[in-house]
């Protein structure tokens, strides 16, 4: 898959991969559209302080251990690329399962506070609280979805023996730069939208 | 090597390529559509980044035309007051379409047409970093036109009687299915209190043009960055590479704040969220000010190419180095990165109160600062020079004296309380007509008669660009110079109409007539490029004596652009070559044994794209209660998924292909 | 392998010459053209100002105006001289010009001239920003020093007058909550008295523009926006413009025959941000007058209309009267004025959407306060108009537009409510109103003077 990158050999490229490059500007990206979203969430919170209080629904239990999970399925990938640079494809579908496990785990947590939240009467067109939650820790959800999709491709992809532990490296090295964004993002949303209505 | 050839650079591939080059399969085992000899076939699976760039350019000037026809249109409209030409509900949905077809239909894909055929060439690579993304942007932004223009179809099918929105639907009672709601699509006029579903298909056909903006922009920085030939240091690349560097970094970070603002915009109208709307507690200056976060850099998005073009013509027809080389690029960037700063000066008269007011206004008037560096280096540039006037830099020189018209406009505007008494006026109409006719619509039509040659490889003939300039020229100062008193007495834009007795008469009848002369010249301009293509002579390699590294490989370039990888050793790489000292000249990469390394042609970047069709146009139509459509909306995102499996899963393939043995 | 082919065929001297003629004569002469055929004191012009706040936007437009003409005449200057003195000469065999790459030195400069000059700008911008902003309350503006009408409460007596200025689709609404009066399409201030306005929308954005009194500022749903304007000087610095000094009765009377002179007229404006099909036919109207005209008009305003008298007779009825008889003996109350009155409040839906002060069954507030409507200078938001050459009413024309607006409301302003409002409009009538009939309701319009 990577031959495309190396198609026409860049010659006075900086040292970084067609493919890692293309992945950061795209993260580049969504940093702002991420920026965006968590930006309106506060600005109406800011604007309507008492309008709706969150304490009451958010579990902060569920939540700080979906956030685990999320932080763990981080690590397990780390080691996926790990074993992916050694060549080591045991390794790689062990670590990658558990990625697609622990992401499988979140999402599940997610769909359940979804349904919570919506049988306490919060819902998509229920103000601007139920809006600004839902789009935001829906597209981070969808982000985490594509991310488990892409995964167990990638994962029953390596047993058609067409994966080069040497070439796909960068292929799982993408997939891994993109699961730690979407990580680093819930930090950042578990914090600007759960935690802090708790401060 | 290379012979001059008179084939537009259609599929020219000889006998011996074809004998040793046979379409391979692809990973699916699915033959790939390389070396095919039919035409059309080549043209929709192409990678190569040349035949995408003209794609753009045609599509592009196809759309400059209708968007002109919608600006006439308008101008007929306007001629005498109290016109009936065309209905109030027409009018606006003209000028909305006008201008969202200028932007994203016309300029943006002719500033794609030069970013693809040139910057490759410019850094000396072989193609794009992404070829098959490259084509995927390409089909994905004819997706987006077609979805935004499908309403016009709608519109027609109403008016004959065909079709009405249904009853139960959000759109019930709506008669708009083209959009009308201005470019902006300002909150709350695009609920779906106010408006039908001509705001979905504006929705949905913006939403996906920004798919195929995002993805080109990652492809161009990604090629910048790392497909430079050797020796191609960032300070040697082209000004215009520069501009595009940059340009596609706007777009990267400036397109998402519209991305979402449209999102929440499209929960409101199909999900019932209150994003923007009021009775819940929703802002409709919050739309304002994340369009315009993404609408200020926009204009320079627009504009920064132009700016580019310039600094490549200027310098090859005074025979002298672009002045303040480092400085142009600087204050490229300086525009850019200033120009995320300063969006709330299209929001002067929302009540931003003043201290924010006052920032804004003094960060407006800073920008001017880079923009008069540029222009004070361009004018240093002809000092000294030897300057001939070619056609391209006919419209160059003029581009500069317009685009400082337009620019002293602006920092007329940035004074927030003097902006007070002009924004949304014809004032402004003015102001950024200069800017966009007399900047980047001068700078493109520069650049065609610029580039056209090595394009195509024929030269220009006769002397018709003297008379596309003066009648350009006098029909875009004809049309807008008196729009700066139209509005300074009083006249508001986007009126289909008005009464006799304020004073606008005579202006709007002159607007009028120049209207039809700025047409009268475009028309003969699209009469010179058809001379161009059918009577031109070869062109050879370099024919106006340039600078850069697109001149020393033929004209056209041949699929694979550089038989050899060239090796800079200077900024201006062929200039210094032919002028130069000895150490400077271009050298040229030894190939080793197996030949150039060419990407496949594919069919998954159009499949994918086309999903975006169904699902535009299902979508907008759902709103409007028509049966199934929902489900067609499910097969578009089916369809764009499948595309984009499949493309993962061919594998990128490509071919080994020795120059050497065309030559013969 | 590369060749320098004529890039065209048209001769060089032609050519050159073409670039002198166009850039040194044609385009002063197009700029000469238009300034020259410039009107400057048309209804709606940003350059023929009558009050403060459009004099400092003005002014500051002019700083921005004489400093980039210098701008554009130096840079242009230098600019033209190199085209044409660096062109190339007819079979040129000079060597290459010098290679130059430009010079720190120069650029440096240059930059900080353009900084310099836009010093020149940004100075009196912020002030006037702050001057704009910053609503006063001088001792001459507060209510209790001029306004002697009825209706002002004590609490209000130091406040300066305040309008509520309210954008519908496709008109407006101008409330005085101090003194209780509401009116649509045409706003009636005093002249050389601050006036404080609050800008609300009740439906999507719209702009409150009156140019030669103020720039705009937007109206925006969901939020309260407020400007202040002011038409004419105010005594003091009318003093001070005109280099006099003192308070004697002579000088008042002199600022009191500036203000009439200048300053009490009936002004243009209109809605300045796109705001839907009709946007071109959402205008406004402001008439300035006179302190003692002001009080007169809010109490005229206040007392509202009496119902028109029995069939034959000029005597008004009270309203309960009116309505008796309607009920009672409907034969009472014949003549077009009555049947247009009977419509108004019956089958022609008037009444549900429009207040009409006095009459107690005509509330609705979807629509324009019609209360002295026959006195404004037009109606559909200023869209048809009946001013006169002397600035009265002509009667004719009134009638015409009050009929044309009633018959064709769809055609004179697509999409408004009034014709199609969910069952309250005037074409969603079972049987749509007759000419007849639609001459009979303009007769009752043209009686509320």
């Amino acid at each position: 898959m990577s031959a495309e990158a190396q198609n026409h050999d860049s010659h006075h490229g900086m040292m970084i991969d067609n493919k890692k490059l293309f992945m950061w500007l795209f993260l580049g990206s969504d940093c702002m559209f991420f920026g965006t979203m968590i930006s309106t969430h506060l600005i109406y919170r800011k604007l309507y302080p008492d309008s709706f209080d969150p304490t009451t629904l958010f579990s902060l239990e569920l939540t700080s251990f979906s956030t685990f999970i999320l932080l763990m399925s981080s690590f397990l990938m780390a080691l996926a690329v790990s074993a992916m640079h050694k060549g080591d494809m045991k390794g790689f579908r062990r670590n990658t399962i558990g990625v697609i496990f622990f992401g499988l785990i979140f999402l599940g947590c997610q769909v359940y506070e979804f349904t919570e939240f919506a049988h306490k009467d919060l819902t998509l067109s229920s103000g601007t609280f139920g809006s600004t939650f839902y789009m935001l820790t829906g597209t981070h959800g969808v982000h985490v979805a594509i991310g488990v999709f892409w995964l167990t491709c990638m994962y029953f992809y390596s047993f058609t023996g067409k994966m080069d532990p040497h070439e796909s490296a960068v292929d799982v090295e993408v997939a891994g730069l993109y699961w730690h964004f979407v990580d680093i993002v819930w930090i950042i949303i578990f914090t600007a939208i759960y935690l802090i209505e708790f401060v | 090597m290379s012979s001059t050839t008179t084939d537009i650079p259609a599929p020219a591939k000889t006998e011996t390529q074809e004998d040793v080059l046979k379409p391979q399969k692809s990973n699916l085992g699915l033959l790939r559509p390389d070396h095919k000899k039919n035409f059309i076939v080549d043209l929709l699976t192409t990678v190569d980044h040349k035949k995408i760039g003209i794609m753009y350019g045609l599509i592009a000037m196809f759309f400059l035309v209708v968007g002109g026809i919608e600006a006439l249109i308008i101008r007929a409209q306007l001629a005498v007051p109290e016109n009936d030409l065309i209905s109030a509900q027409r009018y606006n949905q003209l000028f909305t379409m006008h201008g969202t077809t200028m932007i994203f239909l016309a300029v943006m894909p002719l500033n794609a047409a030069f970013f693809n055929f040139l910057v490759p060439l410019q850094i000396g690579a072989r193609d794009v970093a992404f070829p098959r993304i490259n084509s995927f942007s390409l089909w994905t932004f004819v997706a987006g036109a077609l979805v935004l223009n499908f309403s016009w179809l709608v519109q027609a099918f109403y008016e004959l009687g065909w079709f009405v929105a249904s009853d139960t639907s959000v759109a019930a009672g709506k008669t708009d299915f083209v959009p009308a709601i201005g470019w902006f699509g300002y909150a709350p006029q695009t609920s779906t209190q106010f408006t039908g579903i001509g705001t979905d298909f504006w929705i949905f056909g913006l939403q996906i043009l920004g798919i195929s903006s995002l993805s080109a922009s990652m492809n161009f920085v990604s090629t910048i960055i790392n497909m430079r030939a050797p020796g191609m240091k960032m300070m040697r690349l082209p000004v215009f590479t520069w501009m595009t560097l940059i340009v596609s970094l706007l777009i990267i970070f400036a397109f998402p704040a519209i991305t979402i603002a449209l999102g929440q915009l499209m929960f409101d109208r199909m999900f019932g969220t209150s994003f923007f709307n009021v009775a819940d507690g929703g802002q409709p200056i919050l739309w304002q000010h994340l369009f315009w976060i993404f609408g200020h850099p926009e204009v320079y998005i627009l504009v920064l190419p132009a700016m580019g073009i310039v600094s490549e013509v200027l310098p090859t027809f005074s025979k002298k180095p672009l002045f303040g080389y480092s400085i142009v690029v600087f204050s490229g960037a300086v525009i850019g990165f200033l120009g995320f700063a300063v969006w709330s000066h299209h929001m002067f008269t929302t009540g931003l109160g003043k201290v924010a007011t006052a920032a804004f206004s003094l960060l407006t008037m800073a920008i001017a600062v880079p923009t008069g560096v540029k222009i004070f280096n361009w004018i240093g540039t002809i000092w000294g020079g030897r300057v001939r006037f070619a056609a391209p830099m006919i419209f160059s020189v003029g581009f500069i004296w317009m685009f400082m018209m337009g620019g002293f406009s602006g920092i007329m505007h940035s004074a927030a309380p003097a902006d007070s008494q002009q924004q949304d006026s014809y004032f402004v109409i003015a102001h950024f007509h200069y800017v966009a006719i007399g900047g980047i619509l001068l700078a493109s039509v520069s650049a065609i008669y610029f580039w056209l040659p090595k394009m195509i490889g024929k030269m220009w003939t006769g002397r018709l660009n003297i008379w596309v300039a003066i009648i350009t020229t006098v029909g875009l100062n004809v049309t807008f110079f008196p729009m700066h008193f139209l509005g300074l007495i009083g006249m508001p834009r986007r009126t289909h109409t008005y009464l006799s007795g304020f004073g606008w008469e005579t202006y709007n009848m002159i607007c009028t007539i120049g209207a039809f002369i700025l047409a009268f010249g475009i028309l003969l301009f699209i009469v010179d490029i058809v001379l161009c293509v059918t009577k031109g002579k070869p062109a050879g390699d370099d024919p106006w004596d340039a600078r850069t590294l697109e001149w020393a490989t033929s004209s056209p370039p041949k699929f694979y652009n550089f038989a050899r990888t060239p090796v800079v050793a200077a900024r201006d790489a062929l200039w210094e070559h032919k002028h130069g000292p000895e150490n400077r000249k271009i050298t040229y990469v030894e190939e080793d044994s197996h030949g150039i390394h060419m990407p496949s042609q594919s069919w998954m970047p159009l499949f994918a794209a086309l999903g975006f069709i169904p699902l535009g146009i299902g979508a907008a139509l759902m709103q409007a209660g028509v049966p199934f459509m929902g489900y067609i909306t499910i097969l578009g995102i089916v369809i764009i998924a499948l595309g984009v499996a499949l493309w993962a899963l061919e594998g990128p393939g490509g071919y080994h292909f020795h120059p050497e043995e065309e030559a013969t | 392998m590369s060749r320098t082919p004529k890039s065209s065929y048209f001769p060089e001297v032609l050519k050159n010459r073409f670039e002198n003629i166009f850039y040194r004569f044609v385009c002063p002469f197009l700029l000469l053209l238009f300034l020259s055929g410039c009107e400057t004191n048309t209804r709606m012009s940003t350059l023929d100002t009558k009050g403060p706040i459009a004099e400092v936007q003005y002014e500051l437009f002019m700083i921005t105006v004489w400093v980039t003409l210098f701008i554009f005449v130096t840079v242009g200057a230098v600019y033209l001289y190199a085209i044409i003195k660096f062109r190339e000469k007819k079979n040129d065999t000079r060597p290459l010009p010098t290679q130059g790459h430009g010079n720190p030195l120069i650029e440096v400069g240059l930059i900080g001239a353009s900084i310099l000059l836009l010093v020149i700008i940004a100075v009196p911008t912020l002030q006037a920003i702050w001057y704009t902003h910053d609503i006063p309350s001088p001792v001459e503006s507060k209510l209790a020093h001029w306004y002697k009408g009825e209706g002002l409460s004590k609490a209000e007596e130091d406040n300066v007058l305040r309008v509520r200025v309210e954008g519908y689709q496709w008109w407006w609404a101008f409330d005085y909550p101090q003194l209780g009066v509401t009116t649509a399409n045409e706003m009636v201030i005093p002249a050389g008295k601050v006036v404080h306005l609050e800008l609300r929308s009740k439906d999507v954005i719209h702009s409150f523009w009156l140019p030669r009194i103020a720039g705009k500022v937007d109206l925006i749903p969901g939020r309260a926006n407020e400007m202040w304007i002011q038409a004419g000087d105010t005594f003091d610095v009318w003093k001070e413009k005109n280099e006099l000094q003192g308070d004697d009765a002579s000088l008042i009377a002199a600022y009191n025959q500036y203000l009439s002179d200048e300053i009490h007229d009936y002004y243009y404006g209109q809605c300045a941000e796109y705001c839907g099909d009709s946007h071109a036919r959402m205008l406004f109207r402001s008439t300035v007058v006179s302190d003692d005209e002001f009080a007169n008009w809010v109490s005229e305003m206040k007392q509202g209309h009496e119902a028109p008298g029995r069939s034959g007779t000029p005597n008004q009825l009270s309203w309960e009267e009116w309505y008796r008889l309607d009920a009672e003996n409907p034969e009472a109350l014949t003549g077009d004025v009555n049947e247009g009155l009977r419509l108004f409040v019956g089958r022609g839906k008037c009444s549900t959407c429009h207040v009409v002060e006095g009459n107690p069954r005509a509330l609705g507030v979807a629509g324009p306060n019609l209360t002295k409507v026959a006195s404004r200078h037009s109606i559909a938001a200023g869209w048809l108009n009946h001013r006169g050459e002397d600035g009265s009413v002509d009667i004719k024309q009134q009638y015409d537009n009050f009929f044309k607006w009633i018959k064709e409301t769809d055609v004179v302003k697509p999409g408004n409510l009034m014709w199609k409002a969910n069952g309250g409009g005037i074409g969603e009538l079972e049987k749509l109103l007759t000419d007849d009939e639609i001459d009979k309701i303009s007769q009752y319009l043209q009686t509320l003077k």
